[in-house]
């Protein structure tokens, strides 16, 4: 398939060439009929050629793929698709952090925030399964704060060269760090508070998702698929004040699927080192198990450029809540009302600073500001609360390569309202 | 590629241990010592040369070539076949014009004369890195005439 790829437009300029010379030639000679035939002969001795042609490179490709297999991190088992290629592939990322709280530092804590194993198999040229399989806090029991989560688990068709389509559990397209999450691929130990506490990185749905790639830079997803839950909204607890709908999310562990969410996102690429793009997500999250409905929309506007050595970013993300003056009336007297809108936005500039053989020092700095409780749904003089305070951050710090794959982190965070949560933060994360 | 060339010459070519110490020398690490290099031509006039080389994205192979004119500067890479499902980017042909032109005099590297992708990271590295390798291999064997 791909020598015929290349072999393509060899063949369309050949024939093209002759049946110029084919119409040219008829029109400026007599008699017609004789010299037709001997350009009609002429094309398919060459037509015969490209075709021996087409062969002998797909011979040699063959002979080649197996003298000069690529070197490759990947575990093979019995392939089914291609002899130099396995066809399942395991991967894993993971990252252990130390933070500590300059003002708390009885507060310090090392973690193993997260051990992710990913399986992926390929069934076919056009099927393959993706699977993800995550530990937080390294142990997992009753006693223990961990848990293990399927953070993915899909299965991928390619419908053509530009159309694919997914269906089962996966990542929303949402900003920048939401499908690609891994620590090497973002600055800082922890990953951004928009990215965290307004969009619910790592956010997953189980649904249909299709996904376009085309030659102009736009890629385009969109789908169904699950939503939120306001129901499992705790109004006692502080964990919707910390990201609304990282509280409220189901993540396909027996989740209500009586409201169906829909969700599209643009990308465009086509500057090389530019990305450009937003996304949209939105659908009811009462579930149909409270007397009111209520809609919860996400939306985003994001930004990367990576001129050189320099990678800069921005994103913006907003999120709202319908009808909940109607759901926030029992909850009354409580810590944790559900709010009416959320936002926030950051800017990072990173500067790779540094780099010898496969090490690379990037210093960066990010600065944030965001606001989990924007605004309240009117409730009634002295009832209604007051909107959060917006929280500014600014991170400073680096970002060590070891490897491709390693990476050594570390920065400083400063926190504008809450300056007890000023702290230090050192990292190791990896991903293959 | 090359839409003028009547036929493709293949020859293989090996490198022998200086060869790849000299290539090791320069940065590429030559990962395979036998290449196949394709001269396309027109009759007995080469035009340049076509060698297709495969290289781990993240997960999977992609399939690219890489055409070089007969003065080993690239005039074209083509992705033939990318099947991971994030990075598909790579394929866009203004990412591609960027090796346009490029010798192994060149870096080829991505951040100094080739932009990256964001999300796709290690394709543009490991594809960048590739191109590299097969215009140094191809321009040692021009060099040393096995591709006369």
């Amino acid at each position: 398939m791909n020598q015929s790829r290349l072999v393509a437009p060899t063949l369309k300029f050949l024939v093209a060439a002759n049946l110029a010379l084919l119409i040219s030639s008829a029109g400026a000679q007599t008699p017609a009929g004789e010299d037709l035939a001997r350009k009609v002969d002429q094309l398919g001795d060459e037509l015969t050629k490209v075709k021996e042609q087409l062969k002998q490179m797909q011979d040699e490709k063959a002979a080649g793929a197996a003298t000069s297999a690529p070197a490759s991190s990947a575990t093979a088992s019995a392939s089914s698709v291609s002899p130099n290629e396995p066809a399942t592939i395991l991967f894993s990322y993971g990252e252990i952090n130390y933070n500590r709280p300059t003002k708390h530092t009885e507060d310090t804590q090392v973690d193993l925030r997260r051990f992710v194993l990913g399986l992926q198999h390929r069934f076919d040229e056009k099927n393959k399964l993706v699977t993800e399989i995550e530990v937080e806090h390294a142990v997992s029991s009753a006693d223990d704060p961990g848990e293990v989560e399927i953070e993915q688990a899909y299965v991928e068709h390619a419908l053509n060269q530009t159309w694919s389509a997914r269906g089962g559990l996966f990542l929303i397209p949402a900003g920048l760090l939401n499908e690609r999450h891994e620590p090497t691929a973002y600055y800082g130990v922890e990953r951004n508070f928009v990215e965290t506490a307004i969009i619910p990185t790592t956010w997953r749905e189980g649904g249909v998702e299709i996904v376009g790639n085309f030659d102009n830079g736009l890629t385009l997803q969109t789908g169904f698929a699950t939503g939120f839950d306001l129901n499992k909204w705790d109004a006692t607890s502080t964990e919707g004040l910390e990201s609304p709908l990282g509280s409220i999310h189901q993540e396909l562990a027996l989740a209500k699927g009586h409201d169906i969410s829909v969700f599209g996102a643009l990308n465009w690429r086509g500057i090389p080192g530019l990305q450009l793009g937003a996304s949209v997500f939105t659908g009811g999250a009462t579930q149909g198990q409270a007397t009111t409905d209520s809609r919860v929309t996400l939306w985003d506007l994001h930004a990367r450029w990576t001129p050189g050595r320099w990678d800069l970013a921005a994103l913006y993300a907003r999120g709202s809540i319908s009808n909940t003056s109607e759901l926030n009336q029992p909850l009354v007297g409580n810590p944790t009302l559900i709010p009416e809108s959320f936002d926030g936005w950051y800017a990072q500039a990173a500067y790779k600073l540094w780099e010898h053989q496969e090490y690379a020092l990037t210093p960066f700095v990010r600065w944030e500001q965001f606001n989990t409780a924007r605004s309240y749904a009117d409730l009634g003089t002295g009832l209604t609360p007051e909107a959060a305070k917006t929280e500014r951050v600014i991170t400073v710090g680096a970002n060590f390569q070891v490897s491709p794959g390693i990476v050594l982190k570390a920065d400083v965070q400063r926190f504008r309202e809450n300056d007890d949560a000023n702290r230090f933060d050192l990292g190791l994360g990896w991903s293959f | 590629m090359f839409p003028d060339a009547e036929s493709f010459d293949s020859r293989q070519i090996k490198l022998d241990s200086s060869q790849m110490q000299q290539l090791d020398s320069q940065g590429v690490q030559a990962r395979s010592a036998r290449w196949v290099v394709r001269t396309a031509q027109r009759g007995k006039t080469p035009l340049g040369f076509v060698v297709i080389d495969e290289v781990i994205g993240k997960f999977e192979l992609i399939t690219y070539a890489v055409g070089l004119g007969l003065d080993g500067a690239v005039k074209q890479v083509e992705i033939l076949s990318y099947r991971e499902s994030h990075g598909q980017e790579i394929r866009l042909p203004a990412w591609r014009k960027q090796f346009v032109g490029k010798t192994s005099a060149s870096p080829i590297h991505v951040g100094d004369d080739i932009a990256n992708i964001s999300g796709a990271t290690l394709s543009c590295k490991h594809v960048s890195d590739g191109v590299k390798r097969v215009v140094t291999v191809v321009d040692l064997a021009r060099k040393n005439g096995a591709l006369q």
